[in-house]
């Protein structure tokens, strides 16, 4: 009998390796697969393999790495683009550059970033040690301890973790940047985020303003308890958006109301609302909360006619690749959540702005703190930021003055000489002194800003204190600049 | 009339021409046995508690008894019963199974038949042609055990069948416990008996002593190399995972871990070393490589295979357990290594264990472990494939 129960294992687990060759090779749920898990930013999408991997599982080892570094790039080259990119693929492609491409080979995304690797990946998804400057900037005209004398004796490790060097991002370290802000005071107070300030008294028509008895709805969605309430006091209403604007489909929407009203959707997506608010939903599929709604996210291989590969009918049952679910949710967050909050709450406009009351007081600091339970945004309540927003919601400081959750995470942007929410929550968390030139610098010197964002511990306490670190760039460039006349080089 | 070595070998034959699995240095000791009773009844030789001594030097006609009684003739020096037994064991087991099984096939009673396992691993069988010796052997060793009055030929083969304790496999319908007492009976019976019950009850006793001699030995030798595999496969579960070093340059462990050429290299070398394993395994199993099963050089081999296969999984791995069917196959890998580990344990702590638990319950723990060791096995190549391919794919 145990003879027999052997076959039968080795049988039923050779039939599971086919089923699994097939689901590498044709299609099918691969999520059994990946020996590590991915990075926090791609684990949402890591059921679409195809969205870093190259489309051919077949091809060679430099042809998969090739696809996988052009994958890198179609979605990350914008943000590296804007952030001036110190070490960028187009300098080091320079035949020049090439005594380095064995040291350190940065036309490559994976020299440094390697996917599934949990143990080796530090912060920044890097997956090389921390002291990686070294490999070029340690000797020959490059040595940076002989060609800076304040950077005789330092050790690489501090390069990226005193608060100074970013391999990619830089700006903040700007000489020209640093000498134009050195000595400048602290703004006075109470400071007020111009954009912020711009954006809340932006005037609003009168023209298109909506009442109550405007709302064209059936019956039983304007009996629902609050929402007209909460529709004629958002934005919405004195915008002159209706009902049906939302909850019917765009070709029936022009339809006579009794027509257009049989085409209504209780609930609709998040489609709706992008139709006119693109520039915030174009920001917002950047940000982790919004990602998997990037369009960049490979389609599942059985749907995609360009492969040539489509599965037969009878077999799409059983061979299907995963798709991409179509928001977040918070039960898949790996950063601390609140226990009582709803893991599968998802993610969409609604989640932070409510459907009909669109509170924006709510979705700047609320919203983010009923999912997100960290020490930073748990000391956020106790911190001066969090006093300076309620005073300006009490109106006994002027608006813009208050600092939410979305006055750092996502500042306000001007777009076609209008003022926007960047609704990429991530764009100037990562490296932190990204966040210094769209949102510090309104209230903070540039100093404190460099200090302040180089303190671990005051970060976790949301900035209420001093920083206990000092970063140096400031002094160092003045010294340099008293010692060279010469203009600075960027 | 068949000699003992040919009586004993029919015995050991089955139905597909291949043998019971006998332990080779029971087997070995029981063909040095054999011939020294060949000898005795063809009154060659005798023995006493102390000596053996040849009586008559003249030729008996058989090549084999005949070059054996001339060993021992030339070899005065040797006078120790014991110390034969040892010698013809380790030196002519083999002559005097090849020229037994000659015999055999010469007079039709078996024919010898070639086989290629996996086409690479030549292996012989010998199928039986006529069946009437065997079952007339078996009819007097059922007749004995049962009650008749043994004849001192009987008696000396059921010595030797004991010797290599298939008494079980060749009559499965025994009880037990009715078959030990009459061995004990005939055992007794054997030590008041004439002089010759007597000198084939001394070459018995001294077969099984060496026997357990040369027992003991490998089960220790089995009991250490088990002890070690079984610590290092738990130390796998329990070590946490060696770091990298968080410095620039290569380093060691992110050459083991990290790299990919030497990945490819230990994990290839950790599959050789497994189907290195496992082809020892089937080669006990299926008699390839050694002419009965259970051989003690092949079994240590496999247990030290099983030893570098952990040693090259921590190479491989660095005590990592892997995520998804990562996790699954180290865990079944793992789940090999442990239960073999164990297995090894049971069986080299056997004497030991036997003096706090029931041999049955011994028996049960080793078959339990077995299943475990071919379930685990089983998963192993499907989850193998599955692991390779992926790395390569993706």
């Amino acid at each position: 009998m145990v003879q027999r129960l052997m076959q039968a294992v080795l049988v039923v687990s050779l039939l599971g390796a086919v089923y699994m060759i097939v689901t590498m090779t044709v299609a099918g749920d691969r999520r059994l697969l990946p020996g590590g898990q991915t990075t926090d930013a791609h684990h949402q999408l890591e059921m679409a393999c195809e969205t870093c991997h190259g489309k051919s599982v077949f091809a060679g080892a430099e042809a998969a790495e090739k696809a996988l570094n052009k994958n890198c790039r179609q979605c990350h080259e914008d943000e590296l683009k804007a952030a001036r990119d110190s070490h960028s693929r187009k300098r080091f492609r320079n035949p020049r550059m090439a005594q380095y491409w064995d040291l350190l080979d940065a036309r490559r995304c994976t020299s440094c970033h390697i996917e599934h690797r949990p143990e080796i990946t530090r912060a920044g998804a890097v997956t090389v040690a921390m002291d990686f400057c070294v490999a070029c900037h340690s000797e020959g005209e490059q040595d940076i301890r002989t060609t800076r004398a304040s950077h005789a004796g330092l050790d690489f490790t501090t390069c990226a973790s005193a608060g100074c060097h970013n391999f990619h991002d830089n700006q903040a370290l700007f000489e020209d940047f640093l000498l134009a802000h050195a000595g400048r005071p602290e703004p006075v107070r109470p400071a007020v985020h111009a954009l912020s300030a711009r954006y809340l008294a932006r005037p609003v028509s009168a023209d298109k303003a909506l009442g109550r008895e405007d709302a064209v709805a059936p019956p039983h969605a304007l009996a629902e308890p609050g929402a007209l309430d909460h529709w004629v006091e958002s934005g919405h209403a004195p915008a002159g958006i209706n009902c049906t604007d939302c909850h019917v489909p765009r070709p029936a929407r022009d339809a006579p109301d009794t027509e257009a009203l049989t085409h209504w959707i209780d609930v609709p997506q998040m489609g709706v609302c992008m139709e006119c608010h693109k520039p915030q939903a174009r920001t917002f599929v950047l940000g982790r909360h919004g990602m998997r709604q990037h369009p960049r996210i490979a389609k599942p291989r059985n749907t995609d006619s360009e492969s040539g590969r489509a599965v037969p009918a009878w077999m799409v049952r059983w061979l299907r690749d995963p798709t991409v679910p179509a928001a977040m949710t918070v039960g898949e967050a790996r950063l601390p959540m609140h226990a009582d909050a709803d893991p599968s709450s998802s993610l969409g406009c609604s989640t932070c702005h409510r459907a009909h009351a669109l509170d924006m007081a709510r979705a700047a600091v609320n919203a983010c703190a009923s999912c997100h339970d960290d020490a930073h945004t748990r000391s956020y309540f106790d911190s001066p930021h969090h006093a300076l927003w309620l005073r300006e919601q009490a109106g006994e400081a002027p608006p813009g003055s208050g600092v939410s959750c979305a006055s750092c995470h996502m500042p306000k942007l001007e777009y076609r000489g209008q003022v926007r929410t960047n609704h990429n929550q991530n764009d100037n968390l990562r490296p932190n002194e990204k966040m210094i030139r769209s949102v510090c610098l309104d209230c903070h010197s540039l100093g404190f800003s460099l200090d302040a964002l180089a303190d671990a511990a005051l970060i976790r306490q949301n900035f209420a204190g001093r920083p206990r670190v000092h970063v140096p760039s400031i002094d160092w460039a003045i010294a340099r600049s008293l010692s060279n006349p010469e203009p600075p080089e960027n | 009339m068949l000699t003992f070595t040919e009586e004993l070998l029919l015995l050991l034959g089955d139905e597909e021409g291949l043998f019971l699995p006998v332990k080779e240095h029971a087997f070995e000791c029981a063909l040095a046995g054999a011939i020294l009773m060949d000898l005795a009844f063809a009154f060659r030789i005798d023995t006493d508690l102390q000596a053996l001594v040849v009586t008559d030097p003249t030729l008996t006609g058989n090549p084999m008894l005949d070059y054996v009684l001339a060993k021992i003739a030339a070899r005065k020096d040797i006078t120790d019963t014991p110390a034969w037994i040892r010698i013809l064991a380790t030196e002519d087991a083999v002559v005097i199974r090849e020229q037994a099984l000659d015999s055999l096939v010469e007079r039709r009673i078996l024919k010898r038949q070639h086989n290629r396992f996996l086409g690479v691993f030549r292996s012989a069988c010998y199928p039986t042609l006529d069946d009437r010796p065997v079952q007339a052997i078996k009819s007097r060793i059922e007749a004995v055990i049962s009650d008749d009055i043994p004849d001192p030929r009987d008696l000396a083969l059921i010595c030797l069948v004991d010797a290599c304790q298939i008494l079980p496999d060749l009559f499965p319908e025994w009880e037990a416990e009715s078959t030990d007492s009459r061995l004990d009976l005939l055992r007794r019976m054997d030590l008041i008996g004439r002089e010759l019950t007597g000198t084939i009850t001394e070459i018995q006793d001294r077969i099984i002593r060496a026997a357990r001699a040369q027992a003991e030995r490998f089960r220790k030798t089995l009991l250490s190399l088990a002890a070690v595999g079984s610590a290092t496969v738990i130390a796998t579960l329990l070590v946490p995972r060696i770091g990298v070093p968080d410095r620039w340059g290569p380093s060691l462990q992110g050459l083991l871990w990290f790299d990919g050429f030497w990945k490819q290299f230990s994990g290839y070398l950790l599959l050789a070393f497994s189907l290195a394993g496992l082809t020892v395994a089937v080669a006990i199993k299926k008699q390839l490589l050694a002419w009965v099963s259970g051989s003690h050089r092949w079994r240590l081999s496999h247990i030290v295979l099983g030893l570098g296969c952990v040693f090259i999984l921590f190479l491989h791995t660095g005590f990592r357990l892997g995520t998804n069917l990562d996790a699954v196959l180290m865990g079944s890998y793992l789940t090999v290594l442990l239960s073999g580990a164990l297995v090894g344990m049971v069986v080299g702590g056997a004497p030991r264990l036997l003096k706090q638990v029931s041999l049955h319950r011994i028996g049960t723990a080793r078959r339990t472990l077995l299943w475990v060791h071919g379930l685990a096995i089983c998963l192993l190549p499907a989850l193998l494939i599955v692991h390779v391919l992926s790395v390569y794919l993706y």
